[in-house]
């Protein structure tokens, strides 16, 4: 067997960039598009960004199965609890399901995870979940193999006073510099934005993801006609 | 080993054994894996399956035209690659689930029931069953296309491709897609893509099955395209066409003259 | 095996044939002997009091509690057998935290009223086991605002704006009902329960009272109201219903 062949017996992960943001009023997830095993891209167009409850999602980073399967438990636990509750479930409780599934499976689990969303208690909230499985809320955060590569730029752009425009503005530039960076990470730009108006998502494809780091634009896309 | 009997649980002395032995050098014997082009996609009224059809067995091929689209439902078939008694055993196990779910509900089977009946059972076991597949049916909601790996992870696609030779098939995919393919354009461009792979991946190799799911019903192609007739025939059990046995002596009774009826009562079934 | 109706008593897990279950019945008469125990749901916060019954002279003040905090959100008071009333007060402290460790967020009233009830209730289906012979006045302060609760041996609950439990305790309704509840504060709120335990309290022997609350006063979180305010409503109390008593 060859490198490649070898490579696609390797687990799935996600080499990332997964971010999210608060703004006055909600919060805006960010996720490059990218899932490899080994050196192969087995999907180009990945959804980072899964919904946990109507209001409340999750941008998983690491393993593709245990982020995937630890957010159908946490899907579950909630979709019980707000019954139990009458009411729909907090973004701080799904942060805390999520944080104890990652916390007590610690050994069994590659999972670096932020939950974020709105909720009428605290409005837009963020929570970071590294993969030890503690549980931080911060105003934003960034996680996966291409934050590494934008720390400064996102300490030195992030506000607490951005406007909703603002804010996905800054998650955009934050993403495409690390791609432009990362190897891991790469593809298209996925964001969520959540306030007390719903969930509004957002598609950057590849060939429009913005110039970051002094590369080449992509070539103009011929005109069919 | 001596006294492993008298404590009692497990004992793991041959697993020292083993490794004592690898060490050394010594090769074990692995199983059964289908080295395997496999490759989905969806089209305007529905998706395609293909695969082709060699088994290996290390370098041998062990099996000339094997079946690697699997049932699932009658609106679900699912491609296997990875050790062919795993991919046999998981689609197998998910398809008698989904059979005793439709007797209880009455209702179809969802593509998604079945994802996540395959990957919750693959994420159990951690990777060690060794299954990657090609999950594709048509329901109410329309056409489905998913991947499922070993460890459990699952993506939703509109083509893709799995086992050794995927990146043969995937090559053609990304060159030849788009979308609201006709059934004929996405059968071909599913039949080069398995075909690709046959020809230039080691593991992969024989003939193209398909299979094309629509709302309107399954269309299995078995041997689809039959690249690879087999090089030698079984000849057992040996079937002898009418009239090749001579015929040596003919006899022909009466048997009104050996057998006499009696009119009788008839028997009483009263209790 | 004699006598009308006999038989069916014996266990909780058996019906009479009229539908009753005769240990639920008793379990909800060994609370009606009790001293009563009063709570109502104020517009800043809940009041519980307890009417204690003097069952010795030489019985240490404050030695036998009938209210305890569960949560810093959340508390009981208990009417009928005490030591059944701890046991119900574990669960609760139990259900609260686990809740907290579970969900990282205090227990909702309805959560935590819902699943008491459900916890007596299952002593209602055995017959190796006794009802409670409890009634519990749930009151608790949270995102909802104030609620009180009473979850009955029966395992029976329902939200109250008040409710009275023990041997005073149609009295008490009736004299809870006469305030107004949406605009009594719970400052005023001890004195109106001080008055109405006074009220209904059976002369011969003498009772100590227990007032505990949760409100803004007490920053939101359960607490017994502190003794110089207990001194002062039971001041007033009995001065407004010798008042009374000399209108008459």
């Amino acid at each position: 067997m060859d490198g490649t062949m070898q490579d696609l017996a390797l687990p799935v992960s996600m080499g990332t960039t997964i971010m999210a943001a608060s703004f006055d009023g909600g919060v805006v997830m960010g996720a490059d598009s990218r899932t490899s095993t080994g050196a192969y891209i087995a999907n180009r167009v990945t959804d980072k960004i899964t919904p946990l409850t109507d209001s409340i999602y999750i941008c998983r980073s690491g393993s593709a199965a245990d982020t995937q399967n630890l957010s159908r438990y946490v899907q579950l636990f909630l979709e019980q609890h707000s019954m139990e509750l009458g009411d729909e479930a907090e973004v701080k409780t799904a942060a805390k399901l999520a944080q104890m599934m990652a916390y007590q499976n610690k050994n069994m689990l590659q999972a670096g995870l932020i939950v974020a969303g709105w909720d009428r208690h605290e409005g837009g909230s963020v929570y970071a979940i590294p993969l030890g499985g503690t549980l931080v809320r911060t105003p934003f955060t960034i996680g996966g193999s291409g934050s590494a590569y934008i720390y400064g730029l996102c300490d030195k752009l992030w506000r607490p006073d951005m406007s909703e425009a603002d804010c996905q503005a800054f998650v955009v530039k934050a993403v495409s510099h690390a791609m432009a960076r990362d190897g891991s990470s790469g593809g298209c730009i996925r964001t969520v934005t959540i306030s007390k108006d719903g969930v509004k998502r957002n598609f950057i494809p590849g060939d429009s993801v913005p110039v970051a780091a002094g590369e080449l634009p992509a070539p103009v896309r011929a005109v069919q006609a | 080993m001596a006294g492993a009997s008298q404590q009692g649980g497990f004992a793991f002395d041959l697993c020292k054994r083993n490794e004592f032995f690898e060490a050394k050098g010594v090769k074990h014997p692995g199983f059964t894996k289908t080295g395997t082009t496999i490759a989905g996609i969806i089209f305007k009224d529905g998706v395609v399956l293909g695969a082709d059809t060699r088994s290996t067995a290390g370098t041998t091929v062990a099996d000339k035209n094997c079946e690697k689209i699997h049932y699932i439902a009658p609106n679900i078939y699912c491609c296997g690659a990875g050790t062919a008694a795993d991919t046999e055993n998981v689609t197998g196990m998910v398809a008698s689930q989904l059979e005793l779910h439709r007797y209880a509900t009455g209702a179809q089977s969802r593509v998604v029931t079945a994802m996540t009946l395959l990957k919750g059972h693959l994420f159990k076991y951690q990777g060690h069953v060794s299954a990657a597949l090609v999950l594709g049916g048509v329901d109410f909601r329309g056409p489905h296309l998913f991947t499922v790996y070993p460890h459990g992870s699952t993506d939703s696609l509109p083509y893709c491709t799995m086992g050794s030779g995927s990146l043969n098939a995937m090559a053609v995919f990304e060159s030849g897609y788009k979308d609201d393919l006709t059934r004929e354009e996405a059968m071909d461009l599913v039949a080069r893509a398995i075909r690709s792979g046959i020809m230039n991946d080691l593991g992969s190799g024989s003939n193209v099955d398909l299979c094309i799911i629509t709302k309107d019903g399954v269309e299995y192609l078995r041997n689809h395209e039959y690249l690879q007739a087999k090089t030698y025939e079984r000849q057992f059990p040996q079937k002898f066409a009418s009239g090749s046995v001579p015929v040596v002596r003919e006899r022909i009774y009466d048997i009104k003259k050996v057998v006499t009826v009696v009119e009788g009562e008839p028997m009483d079934m009263e209790a | 095996m004699s006598g009308i109706g006999s038989g069916y008593d014996l266990s909780a897990s058996t019906f009479s044939p009229d539908g009753r279950i005769f240990q639920t019945d008793y379990a909800q008469k060994a609370v009606d002997n009790s001293g009563t125990v009063v709570g109502i749901k104020c517009k800043d916060g809940v009041v519980l009091g307890a009417e204690k019954l003097i069952i010795s002279k030489m019985l240490e003040e404050n030695s036998n509690r009938r209210t305890f905090p569960v949560d810093r959100h959340a508390g009981v008071a208990v009417a009928g057998v005490a030591a059944d009333g701890r046991s119900i007060v574990s669960r609760a402290m139990a259900e609260a935290n686990n809740y907290k460790n579970f969900y990282g967020d205090p227990i909702p009233g309805h959560v935590l009223a819902e699943r008491l009830g459900s916890f007596v209730h299952l002593f209602n289906l055995y017959s190796s086991v006794r009802p409670y012979g409890v009634c519990t006045l749930l009151a608790t302060y949270g995102k909802e605002g104030p609620q009180l609760y009473l979850v009955e041996p029966s395992g029976t609950t329902h939200r109250y704006f008040g409710t009275a439990v023990g041997k005073g305790r149609q009295g008490a309704k009736n004299e809870i009902e006469k305030l107004k509840l949406e605009e009594l504060s719970c400052q005023e709120g001890i004195k109106a329960v001080a008055k109405i335990l006074h009220q209904v309290h059976d002369e011969e022997k003498g009772f100590e009272m227990e007032l505990a609350w949760i409100c803004d006063e007490s920053k939101r979180q359960f607490q017994r109201v502190p003794q110089p305010l207990v001194d002062a409503a039971e001041a007033a109390a009995k001065a407004a219903l010798e008042a009374e008593d000399m209108d008459d």
